[in-house]
């Protein structure tokens, strides 16, 4: 009987330490989320409930509050305004604010692109006519959503750059081959069968990333191909462990919003690389 | 033993905490995804003044008077295809050869050239017929000759077709006698055009049709 007793005991003891340790992790995950909410929110202009307390509290460094101050310019959005109004409404303010953007472009001699993430549409645009659309098939979104105006890609970043060949012109060339080869040239045959010294679609990356002016990274990845599926799974489990986590933690990491696009055909990755130039501007919405 | 307890019991409470945290921030993850799809934009106001539905009918009026009313050449330097165009109906669709993305150091490196067809809008600055080719530099320095100091020991006949279209910074629109290699990326920037194809793009344009290269 005695030796029942210690053992329930024991039990007790073992879920009374079990129970008390999770919930120190809970309150020590809420806090940190809360501490890290409120650092992110220093960053944006705005200060949190648990911050002006911490800032009463003297817990506050100086520097902290100069970034405050410096970031305040860069006003979050605000939805408060539109709260309560019919979705109707909202819809067409949105398509307003769309249509004054697209204007902006549109005005301009250079091409722009729309990325509508509602219809999974990217369309390659100028003077408001439609060049060239492509459909993509998934779509991921992560971390604050972009404003609703012009937005400019400032680079694009690949693990395979395509490399631009470099002609050296070799003087000591024997000019009969060369002819020869210029005589090879013009005989008529099937295109497409032959290699030529050119940086053409097929050598551009279908796995890249476009980051843009405004914070935003773009993840283009094609579906098809056995590098993009191990890509792809990488991803995927990033995705659903550790990026969800990293927001949670790390508030400040959700300011920077990251979309992942996949197409199913390799091509259409590749086009996107070709089209998308430095410096390129554009809208990515969702109506 | 209770070493080997102490230890499951930790890796118990240390999975359990993961799982808790994975779930809380999951949960603030689909609250932030969910921000997508609602409005999310410092600039978004509500109109008093004026109506938004018609400012919209308004700012769409102004888009649609942007595009050309004449005909226009849209050029997808990817695909190398050409598509002549009228109030966004294609007329007339063929194959081109553009820029090879190549680059041509001078020996010494003083110069450079990169073979690109430009990219955005242009327009049909001049129309010339039997065109003869003045080779610039960099077409001797690639053949490995000498350049040439007299204008006429530049000039070829026949190379560039029947017709070139002049789109600026001398680049053109022209024909070819590589007709294999159209459909390629090849060529120093300018666009090749087949015959008929360059003959019907010739005919169908004028000085200020827009060009659009992508």
């Amino acid at each position: 009987m005695k030796t029942r007793g210690l053992r329930s005991e024991k039990k007790r003891v073992r879920a009374f330490w079990l129970i008390a340790v999770l919930s120190c992790s809970v309150v020590f995950v809420f806090l940190l989320s809360e501490l890290s909410q409120a650092s992110a929110q220093i960053e944006k202009g705005s200060k949190s409930p648990v911050l002006s307390q911490m800032v009463l509290a003297g817990k506050v460094t100086g520097s902290q509050a100069r970034t405050k101050d410096k970031n305040k310019q860069e006003s979050p959005p605000s939805t408060d305004k539109l709260k309560g109004l019919p979705e109707e409404t909202i819809k067409i303010l949105k398509e307003n604010k769309f249509l004054e953007e697209e204007l902006k472009l549109a005005g301009k001699p250079a091409y722009y692109f729309v990325i509508n993430l509602k219809e999974k549409k990217v369309d390659l645009k100028a003077r408001g006519m439609v060049l060239k659309s492509w459909n993509f098939s998934d779509l991921r979104y992560s971390g604050k959503p972009v404003p609703l105006k012009v937005t400019s890609l400032t680079h694009k970043t690949a693990l395979d750059p395509p490399e631009r060949k470099i002609i050296q012109p070799d003087e000591e060339q024997d000019k009969d081959e060369k002819e020869m080869n210029e005589m090879k040239e013009s005989q008529p045959e099937a295109t497409g069968t032959f290699e030529v010294e050119a940086l053409e679609l097929a050598d551009m990356p279908s796995s890249f990333d476009l980051n843009f002016d405004d914070g935003l990274k773009i993840s283009i990845q094609s579906k098809s191909g056995l590098k993009e599926t191990f890509h792809q799974t990488w991803e995927n489990i990033l995705w659903y462990t550790w990026y969800p986590i990293k927001h949670f933690i790390i508030r400040k990491s959700e300011l920077k919003p990251r979309l992942v696009i996949y197409f199913e055909n390799q091509r259409e990755a590749q086009a996107i690389y070709w089209a998308f130039i430095d410096g390129i501007k554009g809208i990515i919405w969702f109506p | 033993m209770r070493f080997w307890k102490r230890l499951l019991g930790l890796i118990t409470v240390l999975y359990l905490g993961f799982l808790i945290t994975l779930s809380l921030s999951w949960v603030h993850h689909l609250k932030l995804s969910a921000e997508w799809k609602t409005v999310w934009s410092s600039e978004l106001e509500v109109k008093t003044k004026v109506k938004p539905e018609r400012q919209n009918a308004a700012l769409k009026n102004r888009l649609k008077r942007l595009p050309p009313r004449d005909v226009y050449l849209v050029i997808d330097s990817a695909e190398n295809i050409f598509y002549l165009k009228k109030d966004d109906q294609v007329i007339r669709k063929g194959i081109v050869s553009t820029g090879s993305g190549t680059v041509l150091v001078e020996p010494g490196g003083k110069r450079t050239w990169v073979f690109d067809t430009p990219k955005g809008e242009f327009f049909v600055k001049s129309k010339i017929q039997n065109p003869y080719w003045v080779k610039p530099d960099w077409a001797f320095i690639e053949e490995g000759e000498s350049i040439p100091k007299k204008l006429e020991d530049r000039v070829e006949g026949g190379a560039l077709g029947d017709y070139a279209l002049g789109f600026g910074r001398g680049y053109f629109i022209h024909g070819t006698l590589y007709t294999r290699l159209l459909g390629r990326s090849v060529t120093h920037g300018c666009i090749r055009m087949a015959d008929q194809d360059l003959e019907a793009v010739f005919k169908a344009s004028k000085i200020g049709t827009r060009i659009y290269i992508y």
